[in-house]
């Protein structure tokens, strides 16, 4: 009893402050929407402070100019306007975009054959296998860029063994140092981005319909064609997404094996941050890439929907 | 419970969820506070030297190794404009090693602090013409010491290339397309460039004279196998005959010699490049004692013998040239008068304007 008038006496004595948490509380509880952002606001809010912040800021200071030290604060156009007139800015990222496709096209294709034997013929310890793929990605990234390029190199694993057994006479030098040794060693770097999604559209397929398929009359070829590969294909998709977006705008691969002629729209973007001083004019490049790479994106989605309408 | 205990129960599919999770936090904490044993927490006192990579080499901080017990702390970069921009976007060591020829554009930027000599007791001892290097006192206040000087030079096979004469041309000669390899910085890469193109002053270029310069890189740069700023990269590919001629610094030149690589030193008739490089007191060192003590044991003579019979620089401090042997130095190259080399070739200064340069470079690189 006493405890109970205890009570009484609190909600008495702040009634207004009460009432405004019990609002709260059920309006909390009433909207599923609020539920929701609060459950993701630690990830939100991260997000927001290092994806969202940095990202408008870059924007920002793209319509500024830069006088070597200083910054000019007003806003202007001037950097897009540059990145046009100059021919170096679009046909640079026009390289990059044909490197990444060349990247995208290798991984997936290197990568399709692994998820298929990994989802139809691995049976026992799938697990084990999985974890084999992710190996390499113990290791950072700097390091199997080195090991490329000591694999690659003039007096590399290949060169030397191909030396060693009498089929070359001098070291062949154009494995390394260009944008041949750029896709190999992207393609290699992000190899496992590109297995698992394929892996895990493979491992949903229906067995059931490749028996069906097999049962009134495909072959293995016909089979793989008609039932496997459309059912693969949003691993296929995502595996390509995943590669190509952050390759275009890679620039440790290049300018570690890439040579004079492997450079691409990144490296251009990193000196613009570092020894050229002009952080506005990279802010720009980074922005237009950006745009681009979307559009991109958008366009090959577009394509897929349409392709599959007319299948 | 034990390890084998663990395997037994994992295997046996017998472990409790509980259990496991037991192990795994283990393992996670003890993952986790590896970097917090003894040694990283009292390292964190040290102070922070900025340098190109390899100056952390123990044989240079012996002075400092013998008061504090270790090393000071150390950060790598490339060339001195990635240092800038580091700098600029925020790190702050408490020392800096860069050359004389950037000392009036840091201090203009703010980023260096004067130098006390009197702090310095190796400082009396330099070699005379060091301590007035052009640029780098500043309205009677000095923001650089020299710690060492050297020379930018083509370094060649001289078995596979076959000289006319001594000139920067040799990176321009198509012959050896594909088998050159140049500095990827404005003073040891388009200054070449600069040079050979016959410029007035290299460091201080007219409008026709800078075209010159980027037609002549453009001309260059498909017979280049590659720009780097690693002399590691450059011994190696040197030692395998990947490159028959570099530029290079003369450190590249003591290391070949080392492992008997059949190796020349040009001295180009439009003369080779003499630098002098020192160390400066950043404005926003936090532990400016340590960064005396850093600059103090680089300036000592043992850092001397250590960089001249181990690296072929010349060191700044008199006293190392009395103690090291006269074989040692003609063995890498160097001269028993130091002033015979700081006197001859052509002396970098700093480069006039700097960024439409670096931007002209971005672009002769990426192709254009």
């Amino acid at each position: 009893m006493t405890e109970h008038a205890k009570v009484t006496v609190g909600v008495a004595a702040e009634p207004e402050r009460l009432g405004l948490r019990v609002w709260v509380r059920a309006l909390f509880l009433r909207s599923e929407q609020a539920r929701g952002y609060a459950l993701l606001s630690p990830t939100l809010i991260y997000m927001f402070l290092v994806l969202a912040l940095p990202l408008g800021l870059l924007v920002t200071f793209s319509f500024w100019t830069q006088n070597y030290l200083d910054f000019d604060r007003s806003f202007t156009f001037t950097n897009y306007i540059m990145f046009f007139q100059k021919p170096i800015y679009p046909a640079l990222l026009w390289k990059s975009i044909k490197m990444s496709g060349a990247v995208t096209l290798a991984t997936v294709i290197l990568a399709y054959p692994m998820a298929y034997f990994l989802a139809f013929r691995v049976k026992r310890a799938k697990m084990t296998w999985l974890i084999l793929i992710t190996v390499p990605f113990w290791t950072s990234y700097l390091l199997r860029v080195f090991a490329w390029k000591i694999i690659l190199g003039y007096e590399g694993v290949i060169n030397s063994g191909l030396k060693s057994i009498g089929l070359l006479e001098n070291s062949l030098e154009f494995l390394l140092y260009n944008p041949f040794a750029v896709v190999i060693t992207l393609a290699h770097a992000w190899a496992a981005f590109a297995i698992l999604p394929i892996y895990v559209s493979l491992e949903k397929i229906d067995r059931s319909l490749l028996e069906a398929a097999t049962d009134l009359g495909d072959g293995p070829m016909m089979r793989f064609l008609r039932v496997t590969l459309p059912l693969s294909s949003p691993g296929v998709i995502a595996a390509s997404l995943f590669v190509f977006i952050p390759t275009v705008g890679d620039y440790v691969t290049p300018s570690l094996v890439g040579g004079t002629t492997g450079i691409m729209i990144g490296n251009i973007i990193q000196s613009m941050f570092g020894k050229a001083n002009n952080w506005p004019m990279g802010g720009a490049i980074a922005v237009i890439s950006m745009l681009s790479i979307a559009l991109l994106i958008c366009a090959f989605l577009w394509l897929i929907q349409r392709t599959k309408r007319l299948v | 419970m034990d390890k084998n205990d663990f395997l037994a129960k994992y295997r046996a599919g017998t472990m409790t969820r509980r259990e496991f999770k037991k192990a795994l936090a283990a393992f996670g904490i003890g993952v986790v506070s590896v970097p917090l044993v003894h040694k990283v927490v009292r390292a964190a006192d040290l102070p922070l030297l900025l340098g190109w990579g390899g100056y952390d080499e123990e044989g240079f901080h012996q002075q400092f190794i013998s008061k504090f017990g270790d090393p000071p702390l150390f950060s790598a970069f490339g060339d001195e404009e990635e240092a800038f921009a580091k700098i600029r976007a925020g790190f702050q060591p408490d020392a800096t090693m860069i050359c004389s020829y950037k000392v009036p554009h840091w201090a203009a930027a703010g980023v260096i602090q004067p130098i006390d000599t009197s702090r310095l007791p190796n400082f009396a001892d330099s070699i005379e013409m060091l301590t007035n290097v052009p640029g780098t006192i500043i309205d009677g206040e000095r923001y650089w010491v020299c710690q060492d000087w050297g020379q930018t030079s083509i370094l060649y096979r001289h078995d596979l290339v076959e000289l006319e004469e001594e000139s920067w041309g040799l990176m321009w000669d198509e012959r050896y397309s594909g088998r050159l390899a140049m500095i990827d910085s404005l003073i040891d890469g388009v200054m070449v460039a600069a040079i050979y193109g016959g410029a007035e002053d290299p460091f201080d270029m007219t409008d026709e004279e800078v075209v010159m310069t980027k037609d002549l890189l453009k001309e260059q740069l498909p017979l280049l196998r590659y720009y780097t700023n690693s002399m590691t990269d450059i011994e190696n590919s040197l030692a395998s005959g990947e490159l028959v001629a570099a530029v290079a610094w003369n450190e590249a030149y003591a290391a070949l010699l080392g492992e008997e690589v059949p190796v020349s030193w040009m001295q180009p008739k439009e003369g080779a490049m003499t630098w002098t490089c020192g160390l400066v007191l950043m404005s926003g060192a936090e532990d400016v004692d340590g960064a005396y003590e850093i600059i103090d044991s680089l300036l000592s003579p043992s850092a001397g013998v250590y960089e001249m019979s181990e690296w072929g620089y010349g060191h700044a401090n008199k006293k190392a040239f009395e103690m090291i042997d006269t074989k040692d130095l003609l063995r890498v190259g160097l001269p028993e008068d130091p002033n015979t080399l700081l006197n001859s070739g052509i002396f970098q200064k700093p480069i006039q304007n700097e960024p439409e340069l670096q931007t002209m470079f971005e672009e002769v690189k990426a192709g254009f």
